[in-house]
């Protein structure tokens, strides 16, 4: 009697622990096998403005976080000095034309009185009718460039986007190259899930993808577009051409490095507004196309 | 899938909220369960207890994905 109760409770004892470790494998599946990511972030790029010539910024037609098209005029520089400095060079060229037309004049005398003027007063008179050929040549050149940097007083959306953290007012002295503003291009607008390398087996390109942002509740569509070539060796200092520098660790615990995946947005709800750097849990739905995921066991 | 609950602006994963559960589930049924001849059935009669919490733990998950999902997340 004792014996076979003995029997009975090593068999219930068993079945409860195997229903534990049943419980235990279906939680990691569900929890860390999955191919979900709570890291993931909304992108787009940006496209910083510089301003092509110096000078003063005298009208800024933009505001802040406002739309733009491509070819808007976002600044005006300094215009009355690039039209004084485009006077200029038409004034320069201009007077570089009355000098040629001078010693053109000059030539043809001379050169219909050859007997009665020295050659070499001949040849200095064609050489100055060429020497001023050239400077007419440059006059033009500089009259352009004065007429094309004029024209670049105009800063100009080079993209459609939305102006970001724009605090530029009239007044401000911008230098040539200096960016002045950026604009958030919006075409590239695109999801990042940062996915731990130990879910990426089961991620192809092409995977439909479901992006939930954080506190909305609406499905925002998409796909796997690519995933990363390479990250950064994290243990591993020294640039190219040197010896490798390798950090000495010994690691009880280690991490999963997070791998980023870019996901194309296909389809959004009509209510809801992406901006980029807020956070994204990324669900990828893995098709069924016969792929085998040899995955470790959590040993 | 729920993956986040988020408490007064506080986001943490659903799983902590659903262990949390099921551990509040498991001590309620502790007194109910301790009233049944366990000792007889089970050399540690508490075996029991850590596999109600995995299964409310895993089943809560499961139950929520499928019948709360439009209440939790919007």
């Amino acid at each position: 009697m004792l014996h076979r109760q003995n029997l009975l409770r090593s068999a219930m004892t068993l079945f409860v622990i195997l229903v534990i470790l049943g419980g235990i494998y279906a939680l990691w599946l569900r929890y860390q096998v999955e191919p979900v990511t709570r890291d993931g972030k909304v992108r787009a790029d940006l496209v910083p403005v510089a301003a092509d010539v110096s000078g003063l910024v005298t009208d800024v037609r933009v505001s802040d976080n406002q739309p733009v098209r491509k070819g808007d005029i976002l600044l005006v520089i300094d215009r009355p000095r690039y039209q004084l400095a485009l006077d200029q060079a038409v004034a320069n060229l201009a007077s570089q034309q009355a000098a040629l037309d001078q010693a053109l004049r000059e030539d043809r005398r001379n050169r219909a009185m050859a007997e009665a003027i020295a050659t070499e007063a001949v040849e200095q008179g064609r050489a100055r009718v060429d020497q001023l050929r050239a400077s007419i040549g440059q006059a033009v050149a500089a009259r352009n460039l004065a007429r094309f940097n004029l024209d670049r007083t105009f800063v100009r959306a080079p993209v459609d986007g939305t102006v970001a953290n724009m605090s530029l007012q009239p007044g401000v002295y911008l230098t040539a190259g200096k960016p002045a503003l950026a604009l958030v291009y919006g075409k590239s607008m695109r999801v990042e899930g940062y996915f731990e390398e130990t879910k990426l087996p089961a991620i192809r390109v092409g995977d439909p993808a479901s992006i939930y942002l954080m506190g909305v509740a609406d499905e925002i569509q998409g796909h796997v577009q690519s995933i990363a070539g390479g990250v950064e060796d994290r243990e591993r200092a020294g640039a190219d051409g040197q010896l490798a520098n390798v950090n000495p660790s010994f690691t009880w615990v280690r991490l999963a490095q997070r791998i980023p995946v870019r996901i194309t947005i296909d389809k959004i709800p009509p209510q809801v507004r992406m901006i980029p750097g807020q956070t994204a849990t990324v669900i990828v739905h893995p098709r069924k196309d016969g792929r085998s995921v040899h995955r470790s066991l959590p040993w | 899938m729920i993956e986040e609950i988020h408490l007064l602006g506080i986001y943490m994963p659903a799983a902590l909220a659903w262990a949390v559960l099921a551990v509040i589930l498991v001590y309620l049924l502790r007194a109910p369960l301790h009233r049944l001849p366990l000792h007889r059935l089970l050399w540690h009669p508490s075996l029991l207890e850590l596999a109600l919490f995995v299964l409310f733990w895993w089943g809560l998950g499961a139950l929520a994905d499928a019948f709360l999902y439009r209440w939790f997340a919007s």
